[in-house]
């Protein structure tokens, strides 16, 4: 009995899980830019930047996504004008906040880069653009990709937070479905399963790509 | 530390301030931005049968759905369906992110504060739903009893005025609220009469007691000044009513006559 | 837009907001106890010398990291419906859980972090391997992991306002109530966001000062 339900729904569900993974796709690498941009602003030398973005970082670090997420689709609109669909402003907040995150994790990963090579490849020529770019950079994400996949699976746990704002993600969809069938327990086990597989393939993933690309010591 | 805190919080505080003061009034002109991006956007409930919920088929349908779909008919525009809950259709309405709100909303004086309404397209009445073997027949048998309802619904207050010695648990959404029914964490779930007949038909082993009490008369929300597209909700839910339409979405969705006619007036 | 901000409404609804900060306090901190019973038990048994132990610890480490929080929490809530347990009670389970599994990771790198060397001097000097672990290795690994521990304390205040969902009348819903009352949408989030803030970085303070302290004296002390 558990089953049909599940195999009922299957079109509409597995649809919803599409759906997930490709906000999950699109907040992952939306929100790493981000997040790179944002922590080399952190440690950039102009002072009223440095201090606004760690003043953003430090608010968004300190605010419940669930609240995030309601600002953006409540909020923003009424100051801006503009409005946004509830999946626009979930991939919006979703970037924003894990942007936040990554910052700090990229902010140590520029850190962890030893200083006599900086030091090296300055005094061997190279400007300070071509210095971050060739070599602390490449290194720093290197030694960032646990860290790194660490984020991109709470970003995939974290799209099911949209259904809160009304987005028919896996999450949303399960729930709408149970509202009308009421098969709570095999629907909900579906739904952690589904998630779990992904999860952890993700986080397989990055483990691979860890012991690959590495940097050893 | 606790220095850092302070100043986020003034910093959070005086960002707001300053946009709160640069956001200028939205020229009345919602009905012109309808027509130039050919869509009206409506607010509609997904989680409340008859008026607004999803289908077997998994889509939105419902009373609501037809009557909007009827406006953006009149417009000659396309429709966009966002889904609203209770606690939301307000604030999405008053924030932009829908023209209006067909959201099983019941037209308050105090609500008037925030939007405005259209006529009356619809009158409810609040009721009681139970478990069929439940001793609870009315509003007498409540006392110490929780009783599920819907955040931000004039159900709540209603209900804590007629039962003041219920227990009130309010949920995020209607749904949340009938599973608290179904699921025996709550005795008694309080909605409207025909909300509850919605609900009812999907799970035998409910029934509705203790009668019609409040009346609730729904109304379409529309932001404060948007007269333009008052007027023309107005008008279409008028002619509805004229041409014999309402009568066939009414009978479609509840399965009787309307026994209280929408107020027409003449057109000159 | 006509919109006018009306800030005084936080002030109106002070008594619930104040309830609901309590609710998330008291949810916050069962839920911190709950994850470091479950979470050092697991972190403590990925390190054990029985292959069952590990594979079990893991096990759960896997599983319940990799399911959103929401999911635990519905599981609970409407999952297991039959069992009927009150709102509160399954945010408190959901948040153990899941953050239990994240608490025995910080455990485990904790317990490597402390140097082999430590024990071996603890077993040399006499005390039963109890008694090493007791005395020498969790104390150290506690100092380790303290800054961790502050971080997730405070993560697990912010996690809680996820328990709104399923009706816990915690910060979040009553700021829901709030914007259901008044429309004052802005303000009801605006106003928690502020007070998460201030919950989240006082926590993290607090404990990192408690845990260094109490890790700190008795070390002066000898």
């Amino acid at each position: 009995m558990g089953l049909s339900v599940l195999a009922r729904n299957l079109p509409y569900l597995a649809g919803a899980f599409a759906l997930t993974l490709e906000t999950a796709a699109l907040v992952i690498v939306g929100g790493t830019v981000a997040g790179v941009l944002l922590g080399l602003a952190r440690s950039t030398r102009g002072r009223a930047l440095r201090g606004a973005v760690a003043l953003y970082i430090g608010l968004i670090r300190g605010t419940p996504l669930l609240v995030v997420l309601f600002v953006v689709y409540f909020a923003v609109p009424s100051l801006t004008g503009h409005r946004f669909t509830a999946y626009e402003a979930a991939v919006i907040g979703f970037i924003a906040f894990i942007a936040a995150y990554i910052a700090e994790d990229v902010r140590s990963g520029i850190r962890s880069v030893p200083r006599g090579q900086i030091e090296a490849a300055l005094a061997s020529g190279l400007s300070r653009g071509q210095v971050v770019r060739l070599v602390v950079l490449p290194q720093a994400i290197r030694r960032m990709i646990p860290a790194l996949f660490n984020q991109f699976v709470r970003l995939l746990k974290f799209t099911s937070v949209a259904s809160a704002i009304g987005v028919t993600e896996l999450t949303g969809a399960t729930l709408a479905v149970n509202a009308r069938e009421f098969q709570p327990l095999p629907l909900l086990t579906g739904l952690a399963l589904a998630y779990f597989a992904a999860c952890y393939a993700l986080s397989l993933v990055g483990r691979w790509l860890n012991r690959r690309y590495a940097i050893p010591g | 530390m606790m220095r850092m805190t302070r100043w986020r919080a003034v910093g959070l505080a005086a960002v707001l301030a300053v946009l709160g003061t640069l956001a200028s009034a939205r020229a009345d002109g919602t009905l012109d931005a309808i027509k130039a991006r050919h869509k009206l956007i409506a607010g509609v409930k997904n989680d409340t049968p008859p008026f607004g919920y999803i289908d077997e088929k998994n889509e939105v349908v419902g009373f609501d759905i037809d009557i909007v779909r009827e406006i953006a008919k009149a417009l000659g525009v396309d429709l966009e369906l966002v889904k609203v809950t209770s606690p939301t259709r307000i604030p999405l309405l008053v924030s932009g992110n829908i023209d209006l709100s067909a959201a099983s909303m019941t037209h308050t004086r105090e609500r008037e504060g925030a939007i405005d309404f259209s006529i009356t397209y619809y009158t409810g009445a609040q009721s009681l739903m139970v478990p069929a073997d439940s001793p609870i027949k009315g509003l007498g048998d409540l006392a110490g009893k929780t009783v599920a309802v819907q955040q931000g619904t004039t159900l709540e207050k209603t209900l804590a005025t007629l039962a003041p010695d219920a227990k009130v648990q309010s949920f995020r959404d209607y749904t949340t609220a009938w599973l608290a029914l179904r699921q025996g964490r709550a005795d008694a779930f309080t909605g409207s009469y025909d909300v509850l007949r919605g609900f009812a038909r999907e799970a035998p082993g409910f029934q509705i007691v203790g009668g019609k009490f409040s009346l609730e008369p729904f109304g379409i929300g529309i932001r404060h000044g948007d007269w333009q597209l008052r007027n023309l909700v107005n008008a279409v839910l008028q002619d509805l009513w004229i041409s014999g339409r309402y009568r066939e979405i009414y009978q479609k969705w509840f399965q009787i006559e309307p026994d209280i006619p929408i107020e027409t007036w003449p057109k000159g | 837009m006509n919109y006018s901000f009306d800030w005084s409404v936080l002030w109106r609804y002070r008594e619930q907001l104040l309830g609901g900060l309590v609710i998330t306090l008291l949810l916050s901190l069962m839920a911190m106890a709950g994850a470091l019973a479950v979470g050092v038990s697991a972190g403590a048994a990925a390190e054990s010398e029985r292959p069952l132990l590990r594979r079990i610890a893991a096990g759960y480490v896997e599983i319940a990291r990799n399911i959103p929080l929401l999911v635990h929490l519905y599981f609970w809530y409407l999952g297991l419906t039959a069992l009927k347990i009150p709102a509160f009670w399954c945010g408190v389970l959901g948040l153990s859980l899941y953050s239990g599994a994240y608490v025995a990771e910080i455990v485990r790198a904790g317990l490597q972090g402390v140097p082999a060397g430590q024990r071996a001097a603890g077993l040399a000097l006499g005390l039963s391997p109890a008694l090493v672990l007791r005395l020498v290795v969790y104390p150290q690994a506690l100092r380790i992991v303290a800054p961790s521990l502050a971080g997730l304390f405070s993560q697990l205040i912010k996690d809680s306002s996820l328990a709104s969902v399923i009706s816990v009348t915690e910060l979040t819903f009553v700021a829901g109530a709030i914007e259901g009352d008044t429309f004052r949408t802005f303000e009801a989030y605006i106003g928690i966001t502020v007070l998460y803030l201030v919950l989240a970085t006082t926590i993290a303070q607090v404990t990192l000062w408690t845990l260094r302290s109490e890790l700190v004296e008795p070390a002066m002390r000898d």
